[in-house]
């Protein structure tokens, strides 16, 4: 019988089966390749010879030690493609490059423009075409971007909305107008998510299914994964507990408006909670828990208040969604100290005990996510199969820049 | 139809109330019953369920073993992984019997047990008011407070099975306050609500339905006490939707369902948050739980069949 006509839809699935033995086991043999992927050796050597021309794959060196003949090594190209993740943060820009199989390759922050807009999305043009030139790389080799933002982001306008500790974002194309600074197109999602995402990829978190990420910082947020997938919510507000009916008097306005959880918890609220106290004047909520750790008193009673609050907001998680793992996040809530308070409350309130975690990426989970997303993307671009829902699993965090 | 369908046994287990049905091959009822609750514990109702079956069977002139899939509703957490069944007081001794494997031994492989406010959460999506919902809740407010969680079309259990166990929602007294030591279940539970009537000056109420009638002709701490009920209820919604934004939570259980309480909460909600949140009451009452059940069992009838 002669073969079977190799329609498209095979040869993508054999190259994308290929690509994946090639993310989890380079370097690694045409030989292996054809056992792992059981695809027929006059296969294997089409698509291998095909990775080869796009600059995909390179040879690494050759087996040795065995009987017989030597064969040649193979893994993925760090010239291959390159992806882009971006954490847009209210103080803090960070930028990473990552290669096709998920080394990061460099990474880059600085405080955010505080006069926002335009300012904002220069300087993040700015900060990643150095980051990608430092780094030898072409920016028309970084092919997916994804850039994590506090707020939502209006799908119509392309602007940022709901995000007031970044002045100027919201009645601007953000989406469109970094895109075209960028020369490719860019993603935005949700920081808190893409935080979790980088927990889970990289960081406290990794091989786990149900995880709740309560961050804490600026803002309040959740960002909930249940059964391998994100939770966004009939209309993409899941997670926003600033709104929990906790703290506070919920009927009052600025609980309806800013959310009355966050309203006690969120930085401003510390800081206003410490001067309603009788604190004198501070800059940050950073500095509240400074002077609580230098023995300030009421600054102390402020810190243990907003452990406390936050304890109960878990508690809440915890009785709805039942995570496997909690981890707390944020500039506040992955304090050591800060976090061994509300685990202390949360032992006496919790009815079910639940493995609490902070996060081991603190600032950078954002921008990890951010490069997961981005370079799940970007394999999708190579070989996504319309037959497959499924994404490639990523890379397990193994090597930083092993080949630098 | 050539071969034999087959029928499935499905049963909603109560702290005071077992419902049982036999349903087509399609999860539709064939024929149901109601009885109280074996109050002797676990090992008499685990009995108790498989004598309904017999007498249900026999009703519906079919041989018992013709229900090839069964589907049993716990009023409380089933551990997805292992199927121990936890946080059951309304039952005696539940926690400690392993219902799954009883059910086995009489029935046969082909057996799941479930937490009853998700099999109602199922009831109401197939034929109730959660039609096409992807993202809802089943609120059920009655002795106690459970939730049912649809969530991308799938039900939720949770790590341990025990998502949704909201009685103990940080809602109410300060869960903090060790003098206080109340959650949500302590402020909504069917005993707050009469101990609250009784406290404001109530007289002659003796359960929650009492105090329905009382509100009916008039009475104004009947009133006063569902206000204050329906209140800490609202705080239980504005949380779930801030955790979860879901598209809509169905009101149930015998309190739940009563509009003098879910009117009360819809009118509260616009008060507490700023975007619009839909509460429904169940369509399906209080058989929604069981109707869940026989089309939970259907459907798995139907996977085992395509998978033979």
């Amino acid at each position: 019988m002669p073969p079977a006509p190799i329609t498209s839809v095979t040869r993508q699935l054999s190259r994308r089966s290929v690509f994946e033995a090639l993310l989890h086991r380079s370097p690694i043999s045409r030989a292996d390749l054809a056992k792992v992927t059981s695809l027929s050796k006059q296969t294997m050597s089409e698509v291998i010879d095909a990775f080869e021309q796009q600059g995909l794959v390179r040879p690494v060196g050759r087996t040795r030690g065995n009987v017989g003949r030597t064969a040649v090594l193979y893994e993925l190209s760090p010239e291959g493609g390159h992806a882009l993740g971006i954490d847009l943060g209210a103080r803090r820009l960070t930028v990473a490059i990552t290669d096709i199989a998920g080394r990061v390759l460099a990474e880059a922050d600085e405080p955010t423009d505080s006069r926002g807009g335009t300012w904002a999305i220069d300087q993040i043009a700015r900060l990643s075409d150095r980051l990608a030139r430092d780094h030898h790389t072409h920016p028309s080799r970084i092919r997916s971007i994804v850039m994590a933002t506090p707020g939502v982001v209006n799908p119509k306008s392309g602007a940022i909305e709901m995000a007031p500790n970044i002045t100027g974002l919201d009645h601007l194309n953000v989406v469109g107008l970094l895109g075209e600074k960028l020369g490719s197109p860019v993603v935005l999602q949700n920081d808190i998510n893409l935080a979790l995402l980088g927990e889970l990829w990289h960081g406290c978190a990794q091989n786990l299914d149900n995880v709740a990420f309560l961050a804490l910082g600026s803002g309040v947020g959740l960002g909930l994964y249940v059964n391998g997938r994100l939770v966004r919510g009939e209309n993409g507000a899941a997670g926003e507990i600033g709104y929990l009916p906790i703290g506070g008097d919920p009927l009052q306005a600025e609980s309806r408006l800013q959310g009355c959880l966050e309203y006690q918890v969120g930085a401003t609220g510390v800081v206003r909670r410490y001067r309603e106290a009788g604190g004198s004047d501070v800059d940050s909520e950073r500095e509240v828990f400074e002077r609580a750790q230098a023995g300030d008193a009421i600054a102390a009673q402020v810190v243990d208040e907003t452990a406390r609050l936050t304890a109960l907001a878990a508690a809440a998680v915890i009785a709805t969604v039942d995570p496997q793992l909690l981890v707390l996040g944020g500039s506040v809530g992955a304090r050591p100290d800060f976090a061994d308070k509300v685990t202390r409350v949360l032992l006496q309130l919790a009815p079910r005990p639940v493995e609490i975690r902070t996060s081991t990426l603190g600032r950078r989970a954002g921008v990890v996510g951010a490069l997961s997303v981005a370079l799940r993307r970007l394999h999708d671009e190579f070989f996504g199969v319309a037959e497959f829902a499924a994404a490639l699993p990523l890379p397990p965090p193994a090597h930083r820049s092993a080949h630098q | 139809m050539t071969r034999d369908a087959g029928y499935c046994f499905a049963a909603d287990l109560g702290g005071t109330k077992l419902a049982a049905a036999i349903a087509d091959a399609e999860g539709g009822i064939v024929t149901e019953l109601n009885e109280p609750t074996d109050p002797r514990g676990a090992a008499y109702v685990a009995e108790q369920i498989a004598a309904c079956a017999q007498k249900l069977a026999h009703t519906a002139g079919i041989d018992v073993t013709r229900a090839r899939h069964v589907m049993v509703g716990i009023p409380g957490a089933v551990d997805p992984h292992t199927g121990r069944v936890s946080l059951t007081p309304n039952i005696t001794g539940l926690d400690d019997f392993d219902v799954l494997g009883f059910l086995r031994d009489r029935f046969g492989p082909d057996v799941a047990i479930e937490n009853d406010v998700n099999l109602a959460m199922l009831g109401e999506r197939a034929l109730g008011c959660a039609n096409r919902c992807r993202n809802a809740a089943f609120l059920s407010l009655g002795t106690g407070a459970g939730l049912g969680l649809l969530m991308d079309d799938k039900l939720f259990r949770g790590a341990h099975g025990t998502a949704g166990e909201i009685a103990d929602l940080p809602i109410g007294r300060d869960p903090t306050d060790p003098s206080a030591g109340g959650t949500f279940e302590l402020e909504v539970g069917s005993l707050a609500i009469v101990d609250r009537y009784r406290r404001q000056g109530g007289t002659a109420a003796a359960t929650v339905r009492d105090i329905f009638t009382l509100l009916e002709q008039g009475d104004d701490v009947a009133a006063s006490v569902l206000d204050t009920t329906a209140r800490w209820v609202a705080l239980a919604v504005v949380t779930l939707q801030s955790l979860l934004d879901l598209e809509l939570i169905v009101f149930g259980g015998s309190i739940g369902v009563r509009p003098e309480l879910y009117e009360r909460v819809r009118e509260t909600l616009p008060t507490l948050f700023s975007r619009p949140i839909t509460i429904a009451p169940s369509r399906l009452g209080d058989r929604a739980g069981l109707i869940g059940a026989a089309w939970a069992a259907g459907q798995a009838l139907r996977r085992n069949s395509e998978a033979a």
